[in-house]
């Protein structure tokens, strides 16, 4: 079963994949970081994990040292704020790295101009722009200007910029004929060398591509086919010494936002607020049907079969585990991020799941819920730790009890969110180290595992559409009075305190 | 020295939370029904001559500068039948030169804290965003929980049924209860004060409901902190007239029926119960506060100074620290910022609380030893240095710079857990510090330096100069040029509660 391999280098670090078993695939995903001596090691199938704004949510960089946190994925838009952005500046060695906190040692980072789970309808790409969205409004990046802000903050891996129409209105074949001419172009532009830096070796990136097509299987196909036709005249000059531009990309990368969205047009969702943007935690409140997870299954094997086997796949925004298993059973992923999970712990979920599902649960008992919803009273005497099914891992906070982040969950201490966020990164990342051990050790058992899962825990995710409902009324209720309360009182210190900082 | 069983109060044991420390023949607890107070160093065996009470540090241990002050009296109270869990002194060894600023350990039910110490504020028995072992990575052993939050939630059945709040959430440290009078007053439009205690309208029901001094020290004991407060008759700082000594004089009833109640329940082994002395203002009726209250010194751990609202009134604290016991540990409620800590802790107190530290993070504020840092400015937005480099926190050691938490700060609750991370560590550096100045002489040059950093170009506040100038600290010495802002200092309302 062994073992084509791809490798690239970016500066320093050079990237690897390695897979280890074809169908299901079993990986290894290593970046060596010469400089440094350290091989950062991924196995797949596996998680990656989310951040917004830059960090991670609730977590502080003493957290980062936790196993699960490897390969950490950062959407850029927010940091247009200003001009430059401010993780350009950093003059030292792993820009990205050192400007937001995270370790070269220890972190893989990826970055996308856009948040692929954000899919709030936005104003239309341009040929020559994307448009991304940030606190201050929308900002235009252009391939250029893509390939200066990726040189100068340097990630581990990239994604070419990608046009993604989003808006709740169908797609022409025209607008998808664009979308698809648009994305493979951009994709050549970062795939041009770069100038070569002052210092170092070498400036290759590890070039990630969104597979472009949105839900029509030709456009996809065409997008694939392509990254695979060898180029000409002006077009291969500026690739050079690549043939075509499957050559220069390490990896195939799916947002699955923008497709569910287009395969359920009833999930309608107020797309402004009076802010403008609706709040994010709304996004997000259905879980993907399973014909609507069959279909994207279909189409990601469409965008797959022409191209080369040996490349990591990444799929972004999956809704449930469930989800996860079928693309890890049906077409191979092997990364997923943990957005799902980690929104679980904005609205109070303790996930309690595990893979293979436990065997022999009373039919009363099922289905089973994926977590737990602590804001629930009947959690509030409940002094058992988070999940039912395994003995927490090491690093976790192991004493906290239900009943405790209960209490906190209902005096709206940020310390909950901090443990559930924890735990449930904890919990999909022991849900992975399952999947790879049964892959390894009985892969063709796999899928009657996976069929087991599906009948044993509830694929509406019901718990987290209650904890949401309930989260959502919660923070209405809460009001600003309580918000506005504290700024006076911090307003007051402000006036007090004798540091001249606060005089401005 | 006939060879009396000793004590030997360091160097032994694993400093485990909670561990009595192993004693050759005897253990602290008393076999006779006596409550000692100890005079204790980290560096020496203390020798306690059980018959006279008087102490003896063994020389050859002290360290040579220290073995000339090797001398103090040792208070033995008997009294209480119960075991002692605070112990706590000084010697003259750790005794600011200058000021009347002390080093001192206390020992309490889960652990050793040095003091002076600074108390970060877990309201709803977590520090906000933090996981108590990020708390405990910080190196703080000592945190405030707010009774009357905990009394509302969880309440009280959850917490004897998870056997208190250390067990509700994972703290394995010392623990520190108000009486939740303060909050009800503050919190509470409709508390009216009886002799019985502070009627209100419960916040859910809107029934009358009375908190006894009784009821107080009943709900501390099943939150359990390892110290515990007396119900007191709060008014506010700026109350004049009969009011105040009413208040004063009622709270020490109060305090004895909190003796009381705390006594007969048994609970006095384990949990240490702390007068608050009232009086406002008025300093006559603060020396009879000090004078009734000490009387009962063998029935109280320590003492809080109350009834004060800020920085301001430096003179009651003053006269408070100078005449309550050199043996009991001195608590001044609400203070925060780092140059009212260093006056206090110059006037001779212990231990302050404040929820400033952490309010002020989720604002972006950072605290650092140049003065404030408003990390929402935009001239950090592109700054990539660390808030302080020379700072051992976790986010000052992980590089997290400045920019990216302007970027954040307001936005992301990383942010506000970052900022809080670190001034934490900050409160616990400006203590710290001062700890080492004092054990090592160096005190006053020590507050010296911390105000030219800190106020630097912005003056350094008259109501700082004067308080330390009081303890023979000339803040200005050798820098006749300062200059000094007008004004009584920091006011700000410390609700002591987040
Ligand atoms: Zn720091």
């Amino acid at each position: 079963m062994s073992s084509p391999s791809l490798s690239s280098s970016l500066l320093s670090s050079t990237f690897r994949f390695e897979i280890e078993s074809i169908t299901p695939r079993l990986g290894n995903l290593t970046v060596y970081r010469k400089s440094l001596k350290k091989l950062i090691q991924v196995q797949t199938p596996g998680l990656i994990t989310c951040t917004s704004r830059g960090v991670i949510p609730h977590l502080s960089s003493d957290h980062h040292l936790n196993p699960p946190i490897k390969w950490i994925h950062v959407p850029f838009e927010s940091f247009l704020e200003h001009s430059p952005p401010f993780p350009t500046l950093h003059p030292g060695p792993y820009p990205l790295h050192s400007s937001l906190g995270f370790r070269p040692e220890q972190h893989i980072l990826s970055m996308s101009l856009r948040d692929p789970a954000d899919d709030r309808d936005m104003p239309p790409n341009g040929n020559q722009f994307v448009s991304a969205l940030c606190l201050r409004g929308v900002r235009k990046a252009s391939p250029d200007q893509w390939r200066d802000y990726v040189s100068s903050v340097q990630p581990d891996l990239v994604l070419a910029l990608s046009d993604i129409p989003f808006s709740s209105a169908s797609l022409s074949q025209k607008r998808l004929t664009k979308s698809i001419e648009r994305s493979a172009s951009w994709l050549a532009n970062i795939l041009r060398p770069l100038p070569a830096p002052a210092t170092g070796p070498d400036a290759n990136l590890n070039i990630l591509v969104h597979m472009a097509g949105g839900i029509i299987p030709a456009a996809r196909q065409a997008f694939s086919q392509s990254l695979l036709d060898p180029l000409f005249d002006k077009e291969a000059e500026a690739i050079k010494p690549l043939t075509n531009l499957d050559e220069g990309v390490v990896g195939y990368s799916f947002d699955l936002a923008p497709l569910h969205k287009s395969l359920s047009p009833n999930l309608t969702l107020p797309t402004t607020s009076k802010s403008g943007f609706i709040p994010f935690l709304d996004l997000f409140s259905t879980p993907p049907a399973p014909s609507s997870t069959a279909q994207i299954i279909s189409l990601i094997r469409t965008s797959l079969t022409p191209l080369p086997t040996t490349k990591p796949r990444i799929v972004h925004s999956a809704g449930s585990p469930h989800e996860v298993l079928a693309l890890i059973r049906d077409v191979g992923i092997d990364l997923f991020d943990a957005h799902w999970a980690q929104r679980a712990a904005d609205v109070g979920v303790a996930l309690d799941f595990v893979f293979p599902a436990p065997v022999g649960l009373p039919d009363p008992e099922l289905p089973r819920q994926v977590g737990h919803n602590l804001y629930d009273k009947r959690y509030s005497h409940d002094f058992s730790s988070f999940a039912d099914f395994h003995p927490p891992p090491a690093y976790t906070p192991v004493p906290y009890t239900r009943a405790y982040v209960h209490h906190l969950l209902c005096t709206h201490e940020m310390s909950a969110h901090t443990l559930l966020a924890l735990h449930n990164l904890a919990v999909l990342d022991m849900f992975f180290v399952s999947v790879r051990r049964v892959l390894l050790e009985e892969p063709e058992s796999f899928s009657q595992h996976v069929a087991h899962f599906e009948q044993t825990y509830d694929e509406k995710l019901g718990v987290l559409a209650e904890a949401r409902k309930l989260w959502t009324e919660v923070s209405l209720a809460r009001g600003k009075g309580r918000l506005a309360r504290e700024r006076e009182k911090q307003n007051q210190d402000a006036q007090n305190i004798n540091g001249y900082e606060y005089k401005k | 020295m006939p060879r009396e069983p000793f004590v030997s109060l360091f160097g032994r044991g694993n400093g485990q939370p909670g561990q009595t420390h192993p004693l050759p023949g005897q253990t602290p607890t008393s076999r006779n029904g006596t409550n000692r107070v100890l005079y204790t160093t980290p560096h020496t065996h203390t020798h306690i001559h059980r018959s006279s009470g008087v102490k003896f540090i063994s020389p050859p241990l002290l360290p040579p500068n220290l073995a000339a002050v090797a001398y103090t009296t040792v208070i033995a109270v008997p009294q209480l039948s119960c075991r002692v869990v605070l112990q706590y002194g000084v010697r003259g060894s750790r005794l600011c030169h200058t000021t009347r600023a002390r080093v001192s350990r206390m020992k309490l039910a889960h652990g050793v804290t040095l003091l002076p110490t600074f108390m970060p504020v877990a309201t709803q028995a977590a520090i906000k965003g933090l996981t108590p072992q990020q708390v405990e990575g910080l190196g703080i052993t000592l945190i405030l929980n707010n009774t009357y939050h905990l009394n509302l939630r969880p309440g009280i059945k959850v917490l004897r049924e998870v056997g208190g709040a250390h067990q509700l959430q994972g703290w394995n440290h010392n623990l520190l209860t108000d009486s939740g009078g303060f909050q009800l007053v503050s919190l509470s439009k409709f508390t009216k004060i009886t002799e019985e205690g502070a009627l209100f309208a419960s916040p859910f029901t809107g029934e009358p409901t009375m908190l006894t001094p009784e009821e107080s020290i009943s709900i501390q004991h099943a939150i359990g902190a390892d110290i515990i407060m007396q119900l007191d008759d709060v008014v506010s700082s700026l109350t004049v007239g009969p009011r105040v000594g009413e208040a004063m004089r009622r709270s020490v009833r109060w305090l004895d029926r909190c003796i009381d109640f705390h006594d007969k329940s048994g609970r006095n082994k384990a949990q240490n119960l702390f007068a608050i002395v009232q009086g406002g203002l008025d300093s006559s009726l603060r020396d009879e506060c000090l004078d009734e209250m000490i009387k009962r010194r063998k029935k109280v751990a320590g003492y809080a100074i109350g009834g004060l609202s800020g920085g301001e009134e430096k003179g009651i604290i003053s006269q408070c620290a100078e005449k309550l016991p050199a043996d009991k540990p001195r608590y001044s409620m609400g203070i925060g910022f780092a140059e009212d800590l260093l006056v206090c802790v110059a006037l001779g107190v212990d231990m302050a609380d404040c929820v400033f530290p952490t309010r002020t993070a989720r604002f972006g504020v950072a605290l650092t030893f140049k003065g404030p840092l408003n990390l929402k400015l935009g001239k950090h937005a592109k700054d990539l240095n660390p808030i302080d480099p020379t700072c051992p926190c976790p986010t000052c050691s992980n590089g997290v710079s400045r920019a990216i938490l302007h970027h954040t700060a307001t936005h992301e609750t990383a942010a506000a857990h970052a900022i809080t991370l670190h001034n934490l560590t900050f409160q616990a550096r400006v203590m710290g510090q001062a700890r080492d100045a004092i054990m090592k002489g160096t005190f006053p040059t020590y507050l010296r330096g911390f105000f030219e950093n800190y106020f630097g170009d912005a003056g350094y506040p008259e109501w700082c100069v004067n308080a330390l100038q009081s303890v023979g600290v000339d803040l200005l010495e050798g820098n006749p040029e300062a200059k000094i802002v007008k004004g009584d200092g920091a006011r700000w309302e410390h609700s002591r509660a987040e």
